[in-house]
């Protein structure tokens, strides 16, 4: 398997092809059997006919079969400081992650580095500010602590404020974690210097997806907020602003149908919480504990703003409506009967991640998970689900 | 590129009509991608076998080789042949290893030869991502397998390094010593349709002897008398160290014209008698097997151990650099049978010690293993944190990395040491088994030794070469055999060299106005040792007086008449007034005033009790005073003590006296310690 590692840091990181090509490939190569080093030694022929690749992804495979044996010696110092390098094949690679990613977004390769046993393990991420109030932190701490009672993983990112002190009160409840880092795992020494006991004793798990020699940046942070709520079966929100990292990661996870626990915050409270609880979130009080019923408050509904609150519907329909078919724009404003006009629609359509735009004249667009058939979502489908 | 092509290519680059068909064979292989063993003897042509194929790929070829000489002289006849080379060493500069990497970076590098400790090195690591890569070369591959005879623990990177690399990647590795077992591993451990091409092992021109004889005098004796009759110049193998400086002392005595050479030179005395070596500037040079492998010599005309190597494998090795140019050349071992009280042969001590002792204690491994488990470190951290020897540090961090239990980490610029939390337990049955493989080899060192049959095919059926030849030119065969016979004269002579012979302190720098002392004997190899141990922990009062003779022996021999105008002496730890004494007596006998003003101003533990350098140097460092500074600015004093170690309690106080304006620093010991730590 060693052997094959230097040709998935090359595909894992081939510029401007997007993932769910790079999935792509992964799945069809693991469908007819295939190796990663066979991928690399087709004829041009084979790339285009066999993997429909255009012409342009075809140079910067070519490219990066320069980059081969360059990349050998990275594999070689990686793996000889301990680090370990998961593909998305690997038995080790988190099953869960697949199936909450699926194809256009699981990472082909996971850099490590501690007990990979975690990522077997039943997992909760706890997210939130970096200036999280009190009561926020407050909650962090009761949900790892409850989380590490129960045997459950916290996975956090390693920024200040909630993810802070989800990593820190695991650790202090004897729990398990998992660190999702903003940036390449071998640019992590302070990091695997702090937490080097916590490592060696199997409770901390580092992870990257990023170019091992990336170094933090807004963007790889951003990138690495999916991350989170992936390795997670459960996530636990405890305080959002209405932008940001926070905000779009569970406005992501709600239209992806996952189970989100969002903080009541108190009435005084300047945070965006009962937004997302208003989009879907459920409610939990500073223990964790679900509030079946709650009353907004006249006030609170005050913040909310009406056409803001529409606004979404409108985008979640002409998402779902994807699902099920090919549209141009002007087709979904029919459809849908919504008061958009189609331009609005199509610069929509075109910010997100999960549609595919087909361009030819006239536009269309439909939703990414329509384009995995079946079959080729056996790689995505197996193993899936943490162990109970 | 068919052969006749390459011919026509070589003819205009390296001047030579045609290729060997082996040699042919090889470089097909490589121009097809493949991966290939290579072992044939010295004097081949084994560099050309990749040298030609790096000059017609298009990007750099990567040649990890553990000889730096050789490094040295192939990238100068390549560099003269228009071919860029260039090679990474621990014996340039930082800035200069550097520039080469920038030039490889920008391709004008065609071959680039590196030391294996290289893959840790960061620089290097970072430039390997944007290089061109054509070809890795992996030169004296017999030091990737454990069970070769010179095991190198950063091989093991190089392995999984060549593992890593694409299977279409061309790699070479070549050997001109691999029993088939080494073969097997070598084979094993590249991996990936490796082809071994294998070529006969002969080399006709040697002319083997042994010399069986009954003690040290014999040998030096023997030397004494025949060295300057041998034809031509050659290389003296000793054993250890210290033997070399002995035995080239005995020769500078004798007025025959050889130098000293071992690891513990710097890079520019080594390059120097490299160079003396090649135009043949001594007689012989005096050396232990740091030497030699790797020197492109054709002349070499004869080696001579006065020790046996650690096996048949060891003994080819370093024989064969000799008569390159395929005349006549003569080897020559010598072998110290005298049987001690229990019936074991002398000169099969030594390497029978250096295997007992080649692994630390499984407490050792432990004491490195706890350390590690509560921080990472540095080597010099752990060898602070568990006060172990350099040596030995070094050994249980190979082994603990080779079996997954620690792991090398580079932070930053500096590299520590991390414990895994998968680490398996530590598997001592491994160290066993090489420990009785070893044994098993040197045995079969005695046996060639006491051989009664042609020496060569002894040598060639070892290394696995089963090719017919008729074996002839040993003391077994066709030509006589040498023997000793003690004379007066050169019993006397020895005699006379042993009372003028003193070891020397090493303890100049820059920054100090300390001067390189002197020592009345070593500590170990002498009665001088015992007389001392008696003294200092066995009550036996003062240090005898024949000690006091050798010791101003020895300061007249190395200071002649120069003036002091002080001796102070280093004040004691635990041994009472016996260093105290013994400097007043000195002063009543150079007629120099003694001080005591020299003072420890807190205490310090016996240097001996700390195992390495480092903690050496803590312990004394800033621990001394001089009271009555105005007495000694400007002046020459000596400087004295029992026994001199690491050096690091003579060096400190050299560099106070120094701060305090004192002109000269004269150490004098009455005995330097042998294999000090750093």
């Amino acid at each position: 398997m060693n052997n094959e590692l230097a040709y998935w840091i090359t595909l894992a990181h081939l510029p401007k092809i997007k993932t769910s090509i790079k999935n792509e490939i992964i799945v069809r190569l693991f469908e007819q059997n295939k190796t990663i080093i066979d991928f690399f030694n087709l004829t041009e022929e084979d790339w285009k006919n066999k993997f429909n690749l255009s012409d342009n992804d075809i140079s910067i495979i070519k490219s990066g079969i320069e980059d081969l044996p360059n990349n050998s010696f990275l594999v070689e110092s990686l793996l000889e400081q301990g680090y370990k390098i998961l593909p998305i094949t690997s038995p080790e690679y988190s099953s869960l992650l697949k199936k909450n990613l699926g194809k256009s977004y699981a990472p082909p390769i996971l850099y490590t580095k501690g007990n990979l046993q975690i990522l077997k393990e039943d997992t909760i991420a706890i997210v939130g500010s970096r200036k999280a109030n009190e009561f926020s932190l407050l909650f962090t701490d009761n949900i790892a602590k409850k989380a590490s009672e129960n045997y459950k993983v916290v996975v956090s990112g390693f920024a200040k404020g909630v993810d802070k002190q989800a990593l820190d009160s695991a650790l202090k409840y004897k729990g398990h974690s998992i660190i999702v880092l903003p940036q390449g795992i071998t640019t992590f020494k302070s990091g695997f210097k702090k937490y080097y006991k916590q490592i060696i004793e199997g409770d901390v798990l580092v992870l990257s997806t990023f170019h091992p020699k990336a170094v933090w940046s807004v963007q790889l942070a951003m990138a690495r907020n999916p991350i989170i709520y992936g390795l997670a079966k459960e996530i636990y929100v405890a305080e959002s602003s209405s932008k940001g990292g926070t905000w779009s990661g569970v406005i992501d996870g709600l239209r992806k149908k996952r189970i989100i626990y969002v903080r009541k915050p108190d009435i005084n409270e300047k945070n965006a919480n009962i937004l997302l609880i208003q989009k879907g979130a459920k409610p939990v009080d500073i223990t964790g504990n679900i509030i079946e019923y709650m009353s907004i408050d006249e006030e609170v509904t005050s913040i909310v703003s009406e056409q803001k609150s529409n606004y979404y519907e409108i985008e979640s329909k002409i998402l779902d409506l994807l699902k099920k078919g090919i549209y141009t724009s002007k087709k979904i404003v029919e459809i849908l009967k919504i008061d958009w006009n189609p331009r609005k629609v199509t610069n929509f359509l075109k910010n997100q991640k999960d549609v595919v735009t087909i361009n030819k004249k006239p536009l269309k667009f439909t939703h990414i998970s329509r384009q995995i058939s079946p079959k080729q979502q056996s790689l995505f489908d197996l193993n899936t689900g943490p162990k109970t | 590129m068919n052969r006749f092509e390459a011919e026509k290519e070589l003819k205009k680059i390296f001047g030579f009509e045609d290729f060997y068909d082996e040699q042919w064979e090889t470089i097909e292989r490589l121009f097809a991608g493949k991966r290939v063993l290579l072992i044939e003897k010295t004097g081949f042509g084994k560099s050309l076998c990749y040298q030609f194929p790096a000059t017609q790929f298009d990007g750099i070829t990567v040649v990890f080789s553990p000889l730096i000489a050789l490094m040295r002289d192939q990238v100068k006849a390549l560099n003269e042949k228009g071919i860029s080379a260039s090679y990474i060493n621990s014996e340039q500069s930082k800035d200069e290893n550097n520039q080469i990497i920038q030039k490889a970076l920008q391709g004008k590098v065609k071959i680039l030869y590196i030391a294996p400790e290289r893959q840790e090195n960061i620089e290097w690591i970072e430039a390997t991502r944007k290089m061109k890569l054509s070809m890795v070369v992996i030169d004296e591959a017999h030091t990737i397998s454990v069970w070769g005879h010179d095991f190198r623990p950063a091989f093991r990177r190089i392995i999984n390094l060549v593992k890593l690399l694409p299977q279409d990647f061309p790699v070479l590795a070549t050997t001109a010593t691999a029993t088939e077992r080494v073969q097997k591993d070598i084979e094993k451990q590249i991996s990936g349709n490796i082809t071994t091409i294998r070529g006969s092992l002969i080399r006709e021109n040697f002319e083997l002897y042994v010399i069986k004889v009954s003690s040290e005098d014999e040998k030096l004796i023997w030397l004494a008398k025949n060295l300057s009759k041998l034809e031509g110049t050659g290389i003296i193998y000793t054993g250890t160290r210290v033997n070399t400086e002995i035995y080239s002392k005995w020769f500078e005595f004798l007025g025959i014209n050889t130098t000293e050479y071992n690891a513990g030179l710097d890079a520019e005395s080594r390059k120097e008698i490299e160079n003396g070596l090649m135009s043949n500037k001594w007689k012989a040079v005096i050396s232990t097997n740091a030497l030699g492998m790797g020197i492109d010599k054709s002349d070499i005309r004869f080696i001579i151990h006065t020790q046996i190597p650690a096996s048949p494998i060891h003994y080819y090795q370093e024989i064969g650099r000799a008569g390159r140019d395929g005349k006549p050349a003569k080897l020559i071992l010598f072998y110290n049978n005298t049987k001690d009280e229990k019936g074991i042969e002398e000169d099969y001590k030594l390497p029978k010690a250096f295997i007992d002792g080649g692994r630390p204690s499984l407490k050792n491994y432990q004491k490195v293993i706890n350390v590690l488990k509560q921080e990472p470190l540095g080597e010099r951290q752990i060898m602070k944190a568990t006060n172990l020897k350099q040596t030995q540090v070094r050994v249980i961090k190979a082994d603990l990395i080779e079996q997954g239990i620690i792991k090398e980490v580079l932070y930053g610029r500096s590299k520590k040491h991390e414990y895994q939390f998968d680490a398996p337990e530590l598997n001592t049955k491994s160290f066993e088994e090489l420990r009785k493989q070893k044994l098993k080899e040197l045995n079969s060192m005695i046996e060639y030794v006491n051989l009664t049959t042609s020496r060569m095919k002894f040598l060639c059926d070892y290394l696995g070469d089963n090719t017919l030849h008729s074996y002839l030119n040993c003391d077994n065969t066709n030509l006589s055999r040498y023997t000793v016979s003690i004379k007066d004269k050169y019993l006397e002579k020895l005699k006379e060299f042993r009372e003028t012979f003193f070891p020397v302190l090493e303890v100049e720098s820059k920054n100090s106005k300390i001067v390189n002392g002197i020592a009345a004997s070593y500590y170990g190899v002498s009665s001088v040792g015992a007389a001392i141990h008696r003294s200092k922990y066995e009550n036996g009062g003062d240090f005898p007086d024949f000690l006091l003779r050798l010791t101003l022996k020895a300061f007249r021999k190395h200071y002649g008449n120069e003036k002091f105008d002080y001796i102070i002496y280093v004040p004691p730890t635990e041994s009472g007034d016996l260093v105290k004494n013994f400097a007043e007596k000195l002063s009543k006998v150079f007629k120099i005033p003694i001080s005591h003003n020299l003072v420890k101003i807190s205490e310090t533990k016996p240097q001996k009790v700390f195992q390495n350098g480092y903690l050496k140097r803590d312990n004394v460092s800033g621990k001394f005073e001089y009271k009555n500074l105005d007495e000694i600015a400007g002046k020459s004093v000596i400087l004295f003590d029992d026994i001199f170690d690491s050096g690091a309690t003579i060096k400190e106080i050299g560099s106070l006296l120094t701060k305090y304006g004192v002109e000269k620093i004269a150490p004098l010991v009455i005995a330097r310690t042998v294999g000090g730590d750093i």
